[in-house]
């Protein structure tokens, strides 16, 4: 180990116990402590608005399905392209329960964060039984599967008198210590409260990868029969690899219900659930920090393109449908030449400028 | 000088001239003097349904635009935002909030699925909302939609109405195409319960359809199921795809309730030019019902609407769409409440233009001159116009069929 705990430059790992550690070096602690610390105040101090906080409680909903699908896909292995039904299921276990006792039953307004981690677990049970074919499948093969549960899961939306239909199944508002969450409070309130969840869940993930249970997903993503020669559980871990995904999931889409007052199923379609892998995929496969930022990323690119198609039809009014037709396309075209040339994702970059800081004031 | 150096003074220079350029059109702006009423539209110009909204949009555009060049409200300006939604209820979402914050005093909204799901937000926020959506769902446990013609239901029940009162022979056996969507599903409880009050046919089917290319199946089931008649209940696509199947197979009927054939017949997003466009000489006695005046049916309003389509620069097939008469409709109808509150001297705020809204029946009701009948909202009344036109393709444009009616067996089931 480094003799300088603040500033220590390149690896002395000297135990395993040393190599996973969260953070190396004080200096890495205290760079996050005033991180978490910033996230938490600046809304208190730049308060922004409503649409913007929605943005926001949006990408970090996003970020804690993209944790659960980063988990499957980036270090399983295994390719989901149903995780927005995943998100659904979280999403309409609330819509359930408001069906089931009003949408203004004291269960659901005040034992929110019960109800979250309810849906999570609803989440993680359908996760897990979609995830049997796993033991089974792999590669495409897989990828069809899990396709096809997103197709049952809208199917069974659409046609369902007890999920309405699909049309929208409205949420009430919640309370907290100081009472009824007011329209006014409501963006920054889900804020705080998506963010714990952040948090939480994060480092969940950060600890479960430093132990046996997180290795083996990893090591099964490389090679299932070593992995199973190595005393571990191939099928198993996929199972449970789809658990998680489901539970995170679970949980995103519970917020998410609760954050727009109403589940409908528009917000979980095949499109989404494209969006959300080109979110992993983006930030970077099998990386933590990937998570946080491919979601960060897409909304932002998504908004900053939603701007430059406003921008071209304010100049140019005539032209006002190529303007919001090319959104898609510019959206499109940003997301292939960013993979061409950057296929490691976000997190590369992130690495790149955190190993520069760590050799400073050496080049390598 | 160096080079870098001259490049800095250029572009500071630049920058100077930019910034008095901006300060200067800001002061021209003041000097206009009239107060800016904000409205926002959040609509689907692409993606889904981009085919009604594009047109739509420009309606909404125009008209306004129209209002502000004419002076209709003296200096006073409107000033509406509209942003492309691509017919998803979380960017919908996103645009509302986004109007709110710019301050505005009405909202028009879309599609049915985002009417719905912000209904709530509409009712705390205390903003009179007109939809482009006409579904009757949008008006329980509400207090601020207003839809600007018959709801879905009362045009579904309307065309029932006349399939049962034009019929010859035992009872009409009737099939509903629709659309798999709370849009479609809207009406078909409602002519089930019209049914149940005395309707005179039979529901033979609900056909909720898919994406399908070919009908053929379909329409061979319901011919061997002895319908006669279907109703339709969705956008042009389907149905064009429908009638086309139906004249390649031979069983599209020529008149209306010809033995042995099918007789098709829709409600307002179903018809319009883009169906004849789309289905040609197979959209041929295709019956079809709105609250809107059409171009193809001269009038004084007519010449108005393209008048004003000229002015601002709209190919024919805009000027001619049915969703552009629908956008200017709901346009003549924030500008007339507006215009009402102003000349009351009220301030222009969400409440009063609620209240003029409310306000809008008897002697006061509106007659925009784009629809068939006068605009009349009351607080037990939210659905704007209740008069509908019945239309028939004939020799490839939209011909008026008798005079204009509403629906008896919707107020006994209401």
């Amino acid at each position: 180990m480094s003799a300088n705990r603040w500033l220590a430059t390149g690896n002395f790992f000297s135990t395993y116990q040393e190599e996973q550690r969260i953070f190396f070096t004080h200096s890495d602690r205290t760079i996050f402590s005033i991180f978490l610390v910033l996230i938490f105040v600046w809304p208190i101090l730049f308060p922004l608005s409503n649409k913007y906080m929605l943005v926001i409680d949006n990408t970090l909903i996003a970020i804690i399905a993209i944790i659960g699908l980063n988990l499957l896909t980036g270090f399983a292995g295994l390719i989901s392209i149903g995780h927005a039904a995943f998100v659904g299921i979280g999403a309409y276990t609330i819509a359930s329960f408001c069906t089931l006792i009003g949408e203004d039953h004291m269960l659901i307004t005040h034992a929110w964060p019960l109800l979250i981690l309810i849906s999570g677990g609803v989440g993680a049970f359908f996760g897990a039984i979609v995830g049997l074919p796993a033991m089974r499948l792999k590669h495409l093969y897989l990828a069809i599967a899990t396709l096809s549960f997103q197709m049952i899961f809208i199917w069974t939306i659409q046609f369902m008198d007890f999920f309405n239909q699909g049309q929208t199944i409205s949420v009430g508002r919640v309370y907290w210590i100081f009472g009824k969450v007011s329209r006014d409070q409501h963006y920054l309130f889900w804020y705080y409260a998506i963010l714990v969840f952040i948090v939480v869940l994060g480092f969940m993930v950060r600890n479960l990868l430093r132990t046996k249970y997180g290795r083996c997903l990893t090591a099964v993503r490389d090679n299932d029969r070593a992995a199973d020669a190595m005393g571990m559980h191939p099928g198993f871990t996929k199972v449970y690899a789809f658990g998680l995904a489901g539970f995170m999931a679970g949980i995103a889409g519970a917020l998410h219900a609760y954050l727009y007052r109403g589940v409908g199923f528009e917000s979980f379609t095949l499109n989404e659930s494209i969006t959300y892998l080109a979110m992993a995929i983006v930030g970077g496969l099998g990386t933590l920090p990937g998570s946080f930022l491919g979601p960060a990323a897409i909304k932002a690119l998504d908004l900053l393109v939603e701007y430059f198609a406003a921008n071209v039809a304010s100049l140019m009014p005539s032209s006002q449908d190529v303007a919001t037709g090319l959104r898609p396309l510019v959206f499109g075209l940003v997301i292939v030449l960013f993979l061409m040339f950057e296929p490691r994702g976000i997190a590369n970059w992130w690495r790149i400028v955190r190993s520069y800081f760590k050799l400073w004031p050496f080049r390598y | 000088m160096k080079k870098g150096k001259k490049f800095l003074v250029v572009v500071f220079l630049t920058l100077i001239a930019c910034a008095f350029l901006l300060n200067a059109c800001a002061k021209k702006e003041e000097e206009k003097e009239g107060v800016v009423y904000k409205l926002g539209l959040s609509l689907a110009i692409t993606g889904p349904t981009s085919d009604a909204g594009n047109p739509y949009s420009k309606g909404v555009e125009d008209y306004f635009n129209y209002v502000n060049d004419t002076k209709m409200l003296g200096n006073d300006t409107i000033e509406c935002i509209i942003k492309d939604d691509q017919y998803k209820t979380d960017i919908t979402k996103r645009n509302f909030e986004d109007f709110l914050s710019n301050g505005i005093v009405l909202y028009l909204n879309y599609s049915t699925g985002s009417t719905l799901a912000l209904k709530k937000d509409f009712d705390e926020e205390k903003i009179p909302t007109i939809p482009a959506s006409f579904h009757a769902g949008n008006l329980v446990d509400s207090s601020y939609i207003f839809l600007p013609i018959a709801s879905y239901s009362e045009q579904t029940v309307g065309l029932a109405e006349y399939v049962v009162n034009n019929h010859q022979g035992d009872m009409a056996k009737v099939a509903m195409f629709i659309h798999p969507s709370a849009f479609g599903r809207g009406p078909v409880e409602d002519l089930q319960k019209a049914v149940e009050a005395g309707l005179k046919m039979d529901i033979i089917e609900v056909v909720e359809h898919g994406k399908d290319l070919d009908n053929t199946a379909m329409l061979q089931r319901l011919l061997s199921k002895n319908v006669q008649y279907v109703i339709c209940h969705t956008v042009q696509s389907p149905v064009a795809t429908l009638l086309t199947d139906a004249e390649r197979l031979g069983i599209a009927a020529k008149s209306f309730g010809e033995s042995g054939k099918l007789t098709f017949l829709g409600v307002h997003y179903t018809g319009g030019n883009d169906l004849i466009a789309l289905a040609g000489a197979a959209s041929e006695s295709f019956l079809w019902t709105t609250s809107y005046v059409l171009t193809s049916e001269p009038g004084k309003w007519t010449d108005k609407q393209l008048d004003l389509a000229k002015k601002y620069n709209r190919d024919d097939k805009t000027a001619n769409s049915h969703n552009y008469t629908n956008g200017i409709m709901v346009a003549q109808v924030a500008a007339e409440v507006i215009l009402r509150a102003k000349d009351k001297g009220l301030e222009i705020t969400r409440d009063n233009l609620y209240k003029e809204l409310l306000a809008m029946n008897g002697g006061n009701a509106f007659e925009p001159g784009s629809t068939v009948g006068p605009v009349t909202y009351s607080e037990t009344d939210r659905a704007g116009v209740d008069q509908l036109q019945l239309y028939v393709v004939k020799d490839g444009v939209f011909t008026a069929v008798g005079s204009t009616f509403q629906s008896e067996y919707i107020k006994k089931i209401k």
